[in-house]
């Protein structure tokens, strides 16, 4: 289904893609996403397709904004019978619960339901609406980390048997992994549009790749023409590190490198070009470690694989082909 | 030596503030209710000492002064329920540049002395008002008068049902609401079946402010309505007809009257809240 929207208050914000499947818009807290899915659904005043011009309470879609909005006054299967009508509602919406998983807690009062159950409460009842549109609201923003996979995936595979395209608006890149298709905003503008896999593999800016959850992005400007002897200045480290890119003399650009990518050697055995990085951080992970080192006033992520011990006054190597230059936008 | 602070584990949900307060704050706490308290009732303790129970009877034309406070006060809620809930959900949903204008008028309904109300009110609904000449030759007798009876009581209660109610409004989430849209309800279905029932407590106790209101009005209805005589009038004549002890078993007969509503109302709120 084609999104066409535009919306001039209380932010302007134009935005056009396609959903299919499970669609995640990716984008920073502040871009309008929540905005956009309102606009979508009614709430706020905007123009565009799909239901231009309808009142809320004709659109078909099916809304779960953050924190699930369920009716503290109706027990869960009344929450899901709400958008029901007729003799067979209850016998209607309790079907829906159980195909949610949820058939034993249909007599519970919201309020005595754990997040993910909220959720898919929140889910049922939208989904009994038959819409043609599913819009979720930050779906992992309000979910225990220990379940939070549990209970996107099976959010997912609901999603997927019933068959509705469905648009999730996130900030979590964790999300956006396990999409159909990934939106990606930036400046209340969509960026870039592909499969995840796509998508990852070739952020198209250094926001982006900021919004993928990549750690290592920070601005500078290249110097030097391609062909010849380029460098990167890194003014947040006082820097500048050997590169090779397309890009001209004097380009403004994001720059990233992976964790893993960066070497890292003890003082006396570290290659010139080397830079000084000063332990701030450990982060253990299930096997390799992940180092937060300040250089000058920012900071560069480092993961050394099982077994690397962090040398005492850490040298960082960033190898010329590891490093991607994106022009600043 | 350290100070000893004693705590204690409270078993009451609805005193979680209490585990952790020194038992001598708890004391304190405990000696400003009980004194409130007892403020509270000495007016009333003086009235069961002060009534005459062997001869417990009541004045010529109490009966019917019971029958007007109650049915004409029953009559009022009606009113103030149909025109103030409209007013109080309008308020508490949308901010208007002039808002600060309906908060004075708000504000003044509620400060008026209830005496300078009445003469408000005759001057405009009095037989030379002018809305009050209008009504008059529409048939619509608006003093001395079960009307003004009503319009008296109306204008005592409505304020204090609107600011009330505003507040019962504006605690429910404006994201239930829009639900409710987004599930296929029409604007008054949702506010038929998620605002009136979410706010349901707050509006209770919005009836039984404004029933509380109309039934002990006694200033402004003196001025507009001193006949039909409701119990508030009736116990002022009884004073200065018959003496003091012509007024206890009226106002016996008052509180029997007028308890149950609030009562039931109140309960049922705080009941709501602690579970």
């Amino acid at each position: 289904m084609r999104i066409d929207y535009e919306i001039e208050r209380p932010i302007a914000l134009k935005a056009t893609f396609d959903v299919d499947g499970f669609t995640v818009l990716l984008g920073a807290s502040g871009e309008g996403k929540t905005l956009l899915l309102r606009a979508v659904a009614g709430l706020v005043p905007a123009h565009g397709e799909p239901f231009d011009g309808l009142a809320a309470h004709r659109r078909a879609v099916g809304y779960l904004p953050q924190g699930h909005a369920l009716f503290p006054h109706l027990r869960a299967w009344q929450n899901v019978a709400f958008a029901l009508r007729g003799a067979q509602r209850r016998q209607q919406a309790l079907e829906w619960l159980a195909r949610v998983g949820l058939a034993d807690l249909a007599d519970r009062w919201p309020a005595t339901l754990s997040g993910g159950q909220q959720q898919r409460v929140a889910l049922a009842r939208a989904l009994a609406r038959k819409p043609r549109l599913l819009l979720l609201d930050e779906p992992t923003s309000a979910l225990d980390p220990a379940t939070r996979d549990d209970v996107m995936a099976e959010l997912i595979a609901e999603v997927h048997a019933a068959a509705i395209p469905a648009l999730a608006v996130s900030h979590d890149p964790a999300l956006a992994m396990v999409a159909d298709r990934l939106v990606l905003m930036h400046a209340r503008r969509i960026v870039q549009v592909g499969t995840p896999e796509a998508v990852y593999a070739q952020p198209a800016s250094g926001a982006v790749a900021r919004l993928l959850g990549r750690r290592n992005v920070r601005h500078g400007r290249i110097t030097g023409a391609p062909g010849g002897p380029q460098r990167l200045l890194w003014p947040g480290a006082n820097v500048a590190l050997p590169v090779t890119t397309a890009l001209a003399d004097a380009t403004s650009v994001d720059w990233s490198i992976a964790s893993t990518a960066i070497e890292v050697y003890a003082a006396d055995a570290a290659p010139p070009t080397a830079i000084n990085g000063t332990f701030e951080v450990c982060q253990v992970g299930p096997r390799e470690r992940h180092y937060g080192l300040r250089c000058g006033g920012e900071r560069l992520w480092v993961t050394l694989p099982p077994g690397r011990q962090l040398p005492a006054a850490p040298m960082l190597h960033l190898p010329a082909a590891s490093i991607h230059c994106w022009p600043a936008v | 030596m350290a100070t000893m602070r004693h705590t204690e584990r409270h078993c009451d949900p609805a005193g979680d503030v209490l585990m952790t307060t020194p038992l001598w704050r708890r004391h304190l706490l405990l000696l400003a209710s009980a004194l409130a308290l007892a403020l509270l009732a000495t007016p009333f303790a003086g009235l069961l000492i002060a009534t005459n129970w062997q001869h417990f009877h009541f004045a010529g034309g109490d009966g019917p002064a019971i029958a007007v406070s109650l049915g004409y006060s029953l009559l009022a809620l009606v009113p103030i329920i149909v025109l103030g809930t409209p007013l109080a959900w309008w308020l508490a949903r949308h901010h208007l540049r002039w808002q600060w204008a309906i908060d004075v008028l708000l504000l003044l309904a509620l400060l008026t002395p209830p005496l300078a109300m009445g003469l408000l009110l005759a001057l405009m609904y009095g037989p030379y008002g002018p809305v009050g000449s209008l009504l008059e030759r529409a048939g619509v007798l608006l003093t001395n008068s079960p009307t003004a009876f009503v319009l008296a009581q109306f204008y005592a209660a409505l304020p204090y049902f609107v600011i009330a109610a505003r507040a019962a409004f504006e605690g429910v989430p404006r994201e239930l609401e829009q639900m409710a849209l987004t599930l296929g309800h029409s604007p008054w279905r949702s506010f038929l079946h998620v605002t009136l029932p979410v706010a349901r407590l707050g509006l209770a106790a919005a009836v039984a402010l404004a029933w509380v209101r109309a039934m002990g009005e006694f200033g402004v209805v003196l001025i507009v309505a001193y006949y039909p005589q409701g119990i508030p009038v009736k116990l002022w004549v009884n004073l200065q007809n018959l003496g003091l002890d012509a007024v206890y078993p009226l106002l016996w007969a008052f509180f029997l009257t007028a308890l149950p509503l609030p009562l039931v109302l109140g309960l049922a709120v705080r009941r709501r809240r602690l579970a």
